[in-house]
């Protein structure tokens, strides 16, 4: 095949608006679907990142007693007592918040009694001693909680147990060196608390917040007639449990309300709910971006098709002159390649301007220059499938069209 | 040089068969001069397509220098194109969008050559042709007598074995043609093998020998010598 870059650029020179178009048409679209496809990345990434727990056979159930405020905790020791006799259940507890719920409490930590500034954000997830085992979550070091450790706490009172659990992140911020195990925090001024045992990770009830790894588990029963369980079911029995739950709530106490959609739900529902506008988004700009190449490609094969139409005469020359149908392949491949190239390069700059401009008003991310390179290398390699019908028919093309009038 | 022998060309249909050449014979040595003449539909300018391997034919035998060319293959083809015919079309065929150097660049690039020689090659034909002043301008800036001295360039740059000119004055005007005429008869008296299909009896009375063409056969009517124009053209039309 006989490349032939100058006579190549010679000629585009003289077609300049249909070959700035396509060029255009290749910069936009390579601005907008690195930038897209780097969004998409970001959304996957945001839907797939650990909570910290071990998400199978985990079903989360939402529940509101209908009755006095004073029986609240009774039933509530009734409903976890009754969870966890049902056949196929492992552990369960009941809690105020749990990760991708997202609504929960959160407080100021601080490692001194009255200092009031510089206090370290945690979410607060009340548990009990079988809280670690429902979660899947690792213990570092120390301790889990014992039932006698396990407090009520009233609707009006700020949670302060002697003891609290405390994530990695927590005590590597808090405690550099290493040595947060027995250290006294405050959760309530004037209120110590001891660290007693170190998970390894656990993220906070939402998807949003700026320490997503900072979570204290306090063993606390909250007097609330708003209550969340976890249950944790043997391998297998996800299903059976899932469908025994009601049942068995509403068997033990019929005064209470299981929402129809969110009352029982498994871990899967959980996540999937949090993350339903990240995916909408990444499935958004995926489809702009397959609809924005379509159009990139449509728009190359239309101006490949009309320059092979109006030079079918001039094909047939260069075939009377000595061109073989590799040379005519070539030559239009090797057009829509130089154009394309000058697209991305335009593209290139405009990707990461756009990006710029999304970092500035967005506070998004910066564009990877992976993004940049692999939308270089699409709509390069786009251009080149979407060039190669009209090619190919400029390659059929008969040297005898060159005795034609 | 080029010998047709019982060559046929037809032109197939679900319900017709046409006959574009039948037995046509031909036989042109190194070094002649012929013009092919004959009215229009007569088979001269398939006979020419076929001459230059710009289409196959369907029966008979082709030898061009001493090959056989009825079995190449198309790239086969292209390359006898290339290295031994050079081609001057009657609306000159240049490529618009490139200049003169780039347009009698074009045969050579195909056969692979080297800048360099590419470059010494070009500027020798459009000296040869009076227009290595024109080199940078565009076939549209240039007169029709012009534009066909460089496709003569073109197709001398290669230094083909065989020059096909289709009606080459067709598209000029009588002093332009008077021109390119002279141009073709210097070359052929370099040694250049030129067949010339016409239908101006004017001009093929200046080629060394007259083929004329009759409903796709050959009627050699170069038994008769012929001394000037007008004579020869009155026996064509006889």
């Amino acid at each position: 095949m006989n490349l032939q870059i100058k006579p190549i650029l010679t000629a585009l020179r003289r077609h300049k608006s249909g070959t700035i178009l396509i060029a255009l048409q290749i910069a936009l679209t390579l601005a907008i679907v690195c930038n897209a496809l780097f969004i998409v990345h970001q959304r996957v990434e945001r839907v797939h990142r650990p909570t910290g727990l071990d998400e199978t056979n985990l079903i989360t159930v939402q529940n509101r007693y209908v009755g006095k405020p004073d029986t609240f905790i009774p039933l509530m020791k009734t409903d976890v007592a009754t969870l966890r006799n049902i056949p196929g259940v492992e552990s369960a507890y009941v809690t105020n918040a749990f990760p991708l719920r997202r609504g929960g409490w959160s407080t100021g930590i601080q490692t001194e009694p009255d200092k009031t500034k510089d206090s370290l954000p945690s979410a607060l997830y009340f548990v009990d001693e079988q809280a670690l085992a429902t979660l899947g979550v690792k213990l570092l070091a120390g301790r889990n909680f014992n039932p006698s450790e396990v407090v009520t706490v009233g609707p009006q009172t700020t949670p302060a147990p002697a003891q609290v659990i405390i994530t990695k992140a927590i005590a590597d911020k808090l405690f550099p060196k290493g040595d947060a195990l027995g250290k006294t925090l405050y959760y309530a001024k004037g209120k110590p608390s001891t660290v007693i045992g170190i998970v390894a990770k656990l993220t906070v009830p939402w998807i949003d917040f700026d320490h997503m790894d900072n979570v204290t588990l306090m063993p606390v029963r909250f007097d609330s007639g708003y209550q969340q369980f976890l249950v944790r079911t043997k391998p297998g029995q996800q299903d059976n449990v899932f469908k025994a739950i009601p049942k068995a709530l509403y068997a033990s106490n019929r005064m209470r309300v299981l929402p129809e959609k969110t009352g029982i739900r498994t871990f899967e529902t959980i996540r999937a709910a949090a993350y339903e506008a990240d995916r909408g988004m990444a499935i958004l700009m995926t489809v702009v971006c397959a609809v924005l190449l379509t159009i990139t490609a449509a728009g190359i094969v239309g101006l490949s098709s009309f320059w092979v139409g109006q030079r079918r005469k001039q094909i047939g020359v260069r075939r009377a002159l000595g061109a073989r149908r590799s040379d005519i392949l070539g030559y239009f491949l090797t057009e829509n390649f130089l154009i394309a190239l000058g697209g991305v390069i335009v593209g290139t700059m405009l990707a990461l301007g756009l990006s710029q401009w999304m970092l500035k008003y967005f506070e998004m991310p910066r564009v990877s220059f992976t993004y940049v390179a692999v939308g270089v290398l699409l709509l390069l390699v786009l251009g080149q499938l979407a060039v190669f019908a009209p090619a190919l028919r400029a390659s059929k093309v008969s040297p005898v069209e060159a005795t034609r009038a | 040089m080029l010998k047709m022998t019982h060559l046929a060309k037809v032109y197939r249909t679900e319900v017709v068969e046409t006959y574009a050449l039948r037995d046509f014979n031909i036989d042109v040595k190194e070094g002649e001069f012929v013009a092919v003449t004959g009215p229009s539909g007569s088979g001269k300018t398939t006979f020419l397509t076929i001459a230059g391997l710009l289409e196959t034919f369907t029966g008979g035998e082709y030898h061009l220098d001493g090959i056989e060319v009825s079995q190449l293959n198309d790239n086969a083809r292209s390359k006898i194109r290339n290295e031994k015919i050079g081609f001057i079309f009657q609306a000159f065929n240049l490529i618009p969008d490139l200049n003169v150097f780039d347009n009698v660049e074009v045969p050579l690039r195909y056969r692979g050559m080297k800048a360099p020689e590419r470059k010494q090659r070009i500027m020798d034909a459009l000296e040869r042709v009076g227009l290595a002043a024109r080199a940078r301008h565009y076939p549209a800036e240039l007169s029709g007598g012009q534009q066909q001295r460089v496709a003569i360039a073109r197709a001398l740059a290669g230094s083909p074995r065989l020059l096909l000119a289709d009606e080459p004055t067709g598209n000029l005007d009588t002093q332009m043609a008077r021109g390119v005429m002279e141009l073709l008869e210097e070359i052929h008296r370099e040694g250049a093998t030129i067949v010339m299909v016409t239908h101006d009896p004017e001009l093929a009375a200046r080629a060394q020998r007259n083929v004329h063409v009759i409903d796709g056969q050959v009627v050699d009517l170069s038994e008769e010598p012929r001394f000037h124009a007008h004579n020869h053209a009155q026996t064509a039309r006889s």
